[in-house]
């Protein structure tokens, strides 16, 4: 590990080998669902008195 | 350091919720004036039944502020008073609340009228009623035996 780190700079290639594409969905899935209830809640606030 | 790329963009959602969180909080306490039901307000809870305006509970028109009416109740284990109200459909209303014994909740089923009560404060909220119906008042911080028969009712009338 470390020297992969070490070797960075010469290695940009790095990135292509560890996908992250699983994480990323499964981030903006959570975060869609959190805006999702906020605004929810937030209307159903406006809607009563 | 090496970033992934998609670790830049979730943190960036993420510190911009943040920045959004923190400016919708930061304008409605500062702009909007926007502060909790109990704020700052006292009163002494061995004198509240002598104590205006608590010395009369129930629903009350005033001139000259910026709502039409009061409405106060006065919280004890395990009633409130008064234990039925109606208030006319549209009324601004300042609904003011306190205890004179222990913690209470004051929650109007249904609606966004949800204070804690807590024996010395004052708890205050300004709503307008504009929804006809019978609505339930009840107790939802646990304050004894009784809690759960702990109800009243307001009733917004035309």
């Amino acid at each position: 590990m470390a020297k992969a780190e070490m070797k960075y700079d010469t290695q940009p290639e790095n990135e292509e080998h560890s996908s992250l594409k699983g994480t990323l969905a499964s981030v903006f899935i959570l975060g869609a669902i959190l805006v999702v209830t906020w605004v929810g809640v937030y209307f159903l606030y406006l809607d009563r008195f | 350091m090496h970033m992934h790329k998609f670790e830049k963009i979730w943190l960036i959602f993420g510190v911009t919720a943040l920045l959004v969180f923190l400016t919708v909080l930061g304008v409605s306490a500062f702009y909007l004036g926007n502060q909790p039901p109990s704020c700052l307000a006292t009163v002494d809870p061995e004198k509240v039944d002598t104590t205006a305006p608590f010395n009369e509970p129930g629903l009350k028109k005033v001139e000259g502020k910026d709502w039409d009416y009061e409405l106060v109740f006065v919280a004890q284990a395990f009633a409130y008073t008064p234990g039925d109200v109606e208030v006319p459909l549209g009324a601004k209303v300042k609904v003011i609340a306190t205890t004179k014994d222990v913690i209470h909740g004051f929650e109007v089923a249904g609606t966004n009228i949800n204070m804690m009560v807590e024996p010395g404060y004052i708890s205050e909220l300004v709503t307008t009623f504009d929804k006809p119906g019978e609505y339930l008042v009840l107790c939802n911080e646990y304050c004894g035996s009784g809690h759960h028969m702990m109800t009243s009712k307001i009733k917004v009338v035309e």
